[in-house]
């Protein structure tokens, strides 16, 4: 017989490579997890630069009306903006005005012109005379276009586009006069006016649902290995709608201290009386029938 | 030259400090300079690129430089294999001098298209103003969107290139290695690059010379026990 050996199973050695790899993958996992969490991040940021960098050059008509833009126009703007910042938005109105634009997107004018060319400008406001930037006071061409693009920055969302959990968020409304025109070049409203919508279809759907639900209580049946037409295990009892309501025998009352005066104060831990103590002192006087720990009466039910 | 208000003159004698160091810093990267470009004469100066009434004239400014041969060896990558005869990754630098309030992205897309028509490898903008925030990360991605000219674009603010921040007695000399060198540094000391001390690109001596991440710079400097020590940045 050979000697055996004192030094440890290489089986055990064996086994180790394949624990390490597991943790390398997991490792891997996590690199790959975070790397592409970056990647989402470059990629929605080269997204919002090439929107403002599209967006600088609208609208697409020279001779576009604030007031009504475009459909086209409109809609790009609007899904573009989405994934905005606030910042992002003040970003796009600066690079416009760089551009002697409006800082509204959908306006083709050029930016507004300050009285004069001093840095800081005095304004007559309802407050008083106000001290502002020149570069605020000719971000804009018109009151109105500024009021139609601050509408849209107010609905933007604080939460950076890579942040948010799913889609990038709401719908953005714009402030325009042809409204209806806008919603008809929606894709989504204009699949519902193409679908016919039957009268009655309020009973025929709940109709449905009942039965979609029957179908779905007897899928489960079989999945808990019952033969159709047998008794069902479930049993329906086990929830009722049925609600008891407590009543009360008489008005709760407040406790009172129990108003033995012998003997049992100083027997009492923290309130209650042992039974070996109060044994004894009805042994004493046994024909004192009033317990202290009737406190149950009072209680409702 | 008639005599111009204090204001203006101010500025061409700015425009002339800056538009030596662009010179200069050109010169150092390796382009070819001629050096009476380097310096200038002021009066020479402000006939060429000054208008009548003592104003400058940026637009003039402008100006296209061709790397050397020394500067094309060193941004050749070694020979492989695969690419027997590698291209330098440099070319045509050109220099733009923009006196704008304000530098946005409608300038940026502007000069880029300037570069990729008149095929430059690369190009510097001068401008007065810090960049507007998104022409920065427009500037920053430009690599990601996939039309600037291969070797870049950079940016420099005037009142950085008023004076030469490489003559000044604490900065130490900068010397760029090529693809060559650098491999027989690393054998030489058995070394990874990611083991050499680093420097950053946004560095100001970094970009100066317009180094790019992975290259490594030789700094030599005065030591007063060593007489000269030199020592070595992977450029980050």
């Amino acid at each position: 017989m050979p000697p055996k050996s004192i030094l440890k199973k290489s089986a055990v050695a064996a086994n180790a490579p394949p624990a390490a790899r597991a943790v390398n993958g997991r490792h891997l996992e996590t690199a790959v997890h975070h790397a592409n969490v970056l990647e989402q991040r470059k990629r929605v940021e080269l997204d919002i630069l090439r929107s403002v960098m599209e967006l600088m050059d609208f609208p697409s008509q020279a001779d576009a009306d604030s007031t009504r833009p475009s459909p086209s126009d409109a809609q790009r703007f609007r899904q573009a903006v989405v994934a905005f910042q606030p910042s992002d938005y003040d970003a796009l109105i600066e690079e416009r005005n760089i551009a002697d634009k409006c800082g509204y997107t959908l306006c083709p004018r050029p930016k507004g012109k300050a009285p004069s060319t001093a840095r800081k400008q005095f304004v007559e406001t309802s407050k008083g005379v106000q001290i502002v930037d020149r570069k605020k006071l000719e971000m804009w061409c018109s009151d109105d276009c500024a009021r139609r693009a601050l509408f849209v920055k107010v609905q933007l969302n604080e939460e950076p586009a890579w942040l948010r959990q799913g889609d990038y968020g709401t719908d953005i409304e714009l402030m325009v006069e042809n409204a209806e025109e806008h919603h008809k070049t929606l894709p989504l409203r204009l699949k519902k006016e193409v679908t016919p919508a039957p009268q009655d279809t309020e009973e025929e759907d709940a109709a449905a649902a009942w039965a979609a639900r029957d179908d779905a209580l007897a899928d489960l049946a079989i999945e808990r290995g019952e033969k159709p037409g047998r008794l069902s295990k479930a049993n329906k009892d086990l929830i009722t709608d049925k609600i008891k309501e407590r009543v009360t025998k008489f008005p709760p009352m407040p406790p009172s201290l129990p108003q033995q005066s012998s003997g049992q104060s100083h027997m009492a831990i923290e309130g209650h009386v042992p039974k070996s103590a109060r044994d004894a002192e009805q042994a004493k006087d046994s024909d004192d029938e009033d317990d202290e720990q009737d406190w149950d009466k009072a209680l409702p039910g | 030259m008639a005599e111009s208000d204090p204001k203006a003159r101010q500025e061409l004698l700015d425009m002339w400090r800056i538009y030596r160091t662009t010179k200069e810093m050109c010169r150092d990267r390796g382009y070819n300079v001629l050096p009476e470009e380097c310096d200038i004469k002021f009066d020479d100066f402000s006939r060429k690129f000054g208008t009548e009434s003592g104003m400058i004239n940026r637009g003039q400014m402008n100006f296209s430089a061709i790397p050397s041969e020394d500067m094309v060896r060193k941004y050749t990558p070694p020979a492989t294999a695969k690419t027997p005869a590698p291209e330098a990754q440099i070319g045509t630098l050109w220099v733009e001098f923009n006196g704008d309030e304000a530098f946005g992205m409608k300038h940026l897309r502007d000069f880029i298209t300037h570069l990729t028509t008149g095929s430059y490898y690369s190009g510097i903008m001068i401008v007065v103003k810090p960049l507007s925030g998104m022409a920065m990360r427009a500037l920053r991605g430009a690599a990601q969107l996939g039309n600037g000219p291969n070797g870049g674009v950079e940016v420099f603010l005037e009142q950085d290139l008023k004076i030469n921040i490489t003559k000044h007695e604490l900065v130490p000399t900068h010397l760029l290695l090529s693809a060559e060198e650098k491999q027989q540094l690393l054998k030489r000391y058995r070394l990874k690059e990611t083991q050499l001390p680093r420097i950053q690109v946004t560095d100001p001596v970094a970009k100066y010379y317009g180094l790019r991440r992975g290259q490594v710079v030789k700094i030599i400097r005065k030591s007063e026990t060593a007489g000269r020590y030199a020592s070595y940045r992977w450029a980050i």
